[in-house]
């Protein structure tokens, strides 16, 4: 017993020699500057693919992107865990006067232009829907496909979560309506499926052939299908131009005007370098400017 | 008669035993084999020459002079495509040519339309490519259609119309052929360099190649003539340029896509020491691995200590009593609890209560509290199953309790615990939901090999990172042998550590019976 342990205690050491070895030339210091970006999950592919290029362009920056959802990242920035929070949306009122009264002063920058598409399975032969009849849809009015021209088929409603901008930006354009002058918030029908992410509309779509979803437009493949709304579709002109009637800016969030020649400066314009634009467009997304 | 029903009652349940095991077997085959057999094509696939170029441009990794020539070959394969394409859009260049008097015409009139012209005829270029000068002219018609005394030059945009009209479906078509050549090729030689890497390269797998080079020559149509939903059917690509100058184009690819990308049989090990590349399109998943690694050991660390030491107390020191019995039901409940409850724990009370930064170091303590109960009790149930004859005979020697403990039921408890602490060490670098608010990242710079400076920084981890590329990449169709490759590489992970704890527990109890006896 003795001798096992006078061996084990010998190892011990030097394992402990060798941790040792390893951490001294190395200092507790940090080195590397972090940028944290939270929130939504559409501009996630944007926040992702920008995070490479400005690592890849300034390495020793860690720059983190995080996915979480619009909301999360409104949370994250009042809480002051995030340096940019990402949003598909604006901060709605509760949010905003939450962080002035913790001294966080928000401040958007217009990163991209989006417009939600209607996606269908692709052997879905509907083509076009209107306004009226997706809130139709969603709002449990309508159930059958062959009410809407479609084989005779029920619908079904895929949502996000209530916790995305792209939910409160569908509510927004689509579910709420005017009906002699008054709002009219519809409420979504209580069949309706909500999933965490834009992919996980898209995938839950792509294996329904009666699912009807929306998501951010650089989530559309081949396979899926985009519908005409109000009988126009999504492209790069519509979304400017607003004629798409789901389009919305795509939003990052910093506390104030960030310090000029900081890495959150340098972050947030990059969507006005040419480059910049040049990913947003390649990713599916309308670049703000024509550059 | 007994005794028959007896022995049928015996056999009845031996079989159904065995039926059972059959069952489990198969089922663990029907899970592992498909993981393991699309997870190896991670790292053993058909590589064709793009993915060997990625490698040398990207990693340094490859020989430069072979690449060299590889290309040079390459780009003798290729160029009948790309000569084939400049024909024709040399073609379709002189119909736009043929506007250029009437277009000069217009831009003399000293009128807004005259400028508006000239703006735009200054931006027409020759050796601009060909795309963008129609693109060109198509808005000057737009804009010259929205013109107030746009009846004047009725005449000239009809012409405008014509021209762009028959150009039009034609040039369509080019641009989708283009795109899909891109796609499998990489970028035609001249383009500007595209700033996404996912646009630098062609196909890097072979595989994929094929089904890029499928949508080259076939475009996907869905056929909803017949009543209900549609039918997918594939109409060839040559149709629409049947007479032109691309129609041999097809033919030629077809046949000759193993000689433009060079497809060969390929061991890419960087999958597993490589980072990725534009969001795992590209490279491999060290920062899984490595993030997997610290998260793992992290808790461990914190979690064996701390867990030894309380069941120690719970069977050396403490006396039985409520309280004692409740505090067993409080771990046996807590190793039932969901790891989701630990997660919001842990972004409640680390993250909000403790200002911890969102890390290794809290995604560690969570972690080590999911597997806490774990170590407990397992440490408890071996240090109990040490006879009671090894503590008295210490104790006779004038050892003291403490002594007693850490120098005879410890080391022949050692088994046990090891055991139990690897097992859980299976547990942590599988868990997902506990790291998801406390130190997941989708994107993260790869953590130093320094432990004390990766504890503020968030990182990617195996299990969560394969959740998020399933769910949340844009192109997650495209990248299933990452997928794959993950998850193969996290159930070998805990296989191998279930294997370790099994040869550390022989290993061990060998030497303390060879010692004891």
């Amino acid at each position: 017993m003795k001798r096992l342990n006078q061996k084990r205690i010998k190892n011990l050491w030097a394992i402990a020699l060798l941790a040792v070895a390893l951490v001294t030339p190395t200092t507790w210091a940090k080195e590397t500057d972090q940028l944290v970006l939270d929130g939504s999950t559409t501009l996630g592919p944007i926040a992702k693919a920008f995070a490479e290029y400005y690592m890849a362009k300034n390495p020793g920056v860690n720059v983190t992107v995080n996915e979480s959802g619009s909301g999360n990242g409104a949370k994250s920035l009042i809480n002051r865990t995030c340096d940019i929070a990402s949003m598909s949306r604006f901060m709605k009122a509760k949010e905003f006067i939450a962080a002035v009264n913790k001294g966080v002063m928000p401040v958007a920058h217009v990163v991209a232009m989006d417009g939600l598409p209607v996606l269908v399975h692709p052997s879905n032969p509907v083509k076009a829907l209107t306004v009226k009849q997706i809130r139709d849809i969603y709002s449990g009015k309508i159930t059958n496909w062959n009410q809407v021209g479609g084989p005779n088929l029920a619908i079904v409603m895929i949502s996000r979560d209530t916790n995305s901008g792209t939910y409160e930006t569908f509510h927004k354009l689509i579910m709420t309506h005017k009906v002699d002058g008054k709002k009219i918030k519809e409420k979504i029908s209580k069949k309706a499926e909500y999933v965490g992410s834009n992919g996980g509309i898209r995938t839950r779509v792509q294996s329904t052939p009666a699912a009807i979803g929306y998501a951010g437009l650089g989530f559309i493949d081949k396979t899926v299908k985009a519908l005409k709304v109000n009988d126009i579709y999504p492209t790069r002109e519509t979304v400017t131009s607003g004629k798409y009637p789901i389009s919305r800016p795509l939003f990052m969030i910093t506390n104030g005007y960030p310090k000029l020649g900081s890495h959150t400066h340098a972050f947030v314009t990059l969507y006005l370098s040419e480059k910049g634009q040049e990913i947003i467009e390649d990713i599916g997304f309308v670049p703000v400017t024509k550059y | 008669m007994k005794i028959t029903t007896r022995k049928m009652l015996d056999r009845s349940f031996s079989s159904f035993g065995l039926f059972s095991i059959v069952l489990m077997i198969l089922a663990l085959l029907v899970i592992l084999v498909p993981i393991f057999k699309r997870g190896s094509t991670a790292i053993v696939f058909n590589g064709t020459v793009e993915h060997r170029r990625f490698l040398l441009e990207r990693f340094e990794r490859g020989d430069e002079q072979e690449m060299a020539s590889e290309i040079t070959a390459i780009q003798a394969a290729q160029k009948p495509v790309y000569d084939m394409i400049e024909h024709f859009e040399n073609r379709q260049r002189k119909y736009l040519d043929a506007l250029n008097e009437p277009l000069t015409k217009l831009a003399k009139r000293s009128d807004s339309i005259g400028r508006l012209t000239k703006r735009r005829l200054k931006r027409l270029d020759k050796n601009k490519p060909f795309l963008t000068n129609v693109k060109t002219i198509q808005k000057l018609t737009d804009r010259l259609k929205g013109h107030v005394d746009s009846d004047n030059i009725q005449a000239e945009i009809e012409q405008l119309d014509a021209t762009i009209q028959k150009i039009e479906t034609q040039t369509k078509n080019l641009v989708e052929l283009k795109e899909a050549i891109r796609e499998l090729l990489g970028p035609a030689p001249g383009e500007t360099r595209p700033v996404l890497l996912r646009k630098q390269y062609g196909q890097t797998r072979w595989d994929r190649a094929q089904v890029k080079l499928h949508e080259v020559l076939y475009i996907e149509k869905w056929d909803y003539s017949n009543e209900g939903m549609g039918r997918k059917v594939f109409e060839p690509r040559v149709e629409h340029f049947r007479g032109t100058e691309i129609e041999p184009l097809f033919d030629y690819m077809e046949t000759n896509t193993e000689a433009m990308l060079r497809p060969q049989l390929t061991f890419y090990w960087g999958f597993l020491t490589d980072k990725s590349m534009d969001i795992h399109i590209f490279g491999g998943i060290f920062p899984e691995l490595l993030g997997t690694v610290y998260l793992t050991l992290g808790a461990i660390l914190f979690a064996v200590p701390m867990g030894v030491i309380a069941a120690i107390y719970f069977s050396e020191y403490a006396r039985p009593g409520i309280i004692i019995s409740f505090l067993r039901i409080c771990i046996s409940t807590l190793a039932g609890v969901p790891s989701i409850v630990f997660g919001m724990f842990g972004l409640a009370f680390l993250l909000n209560g403790c200002h911890l930064p969102k890390g290794v170091l809290a995604g560690s303590l969570t972690l080590a509290l999911v597997i806490l109960p774990t170590i407990i009790r397992s440490a408890e149930e071996a240090i109990r199953a040490v006879p009671r004859t090894y503590r008295e005979a210490a104790l006779s020697l004038g050892a003291s309790r403490w002594r007693t403990v850490v120098t005879v039921v410890i080391p022949a408890a050692l088994p046990g615990i090891l055991t139990g602490t690897v097992i859980s060490m299976g547990r942590a670098a599988g868990e997902t939901a506990p790291i998801i608010f406390t130190a997941a990242a989708s994107v993260a710079a790869t953590l130093s090999l320094n432990p004390l400076q990766v504890w503020d920084q968030p990182t990617q981890a195996l299990s969560w990172n394969i959740y998020n590329l399933c769910t949340e990449h844009e192109a997650a169709n495209e990248i299933q042998h990452v997928l794959f490759g993950m998850t193969a590489t996290i159930i070998l992970v805990v296989l191998f550590l279930n294997l370790f704890a099994i040869i550390l527990r022989a290993r061990i109890s060998k030497k303390l019976k060879g010692e004891t006896t």
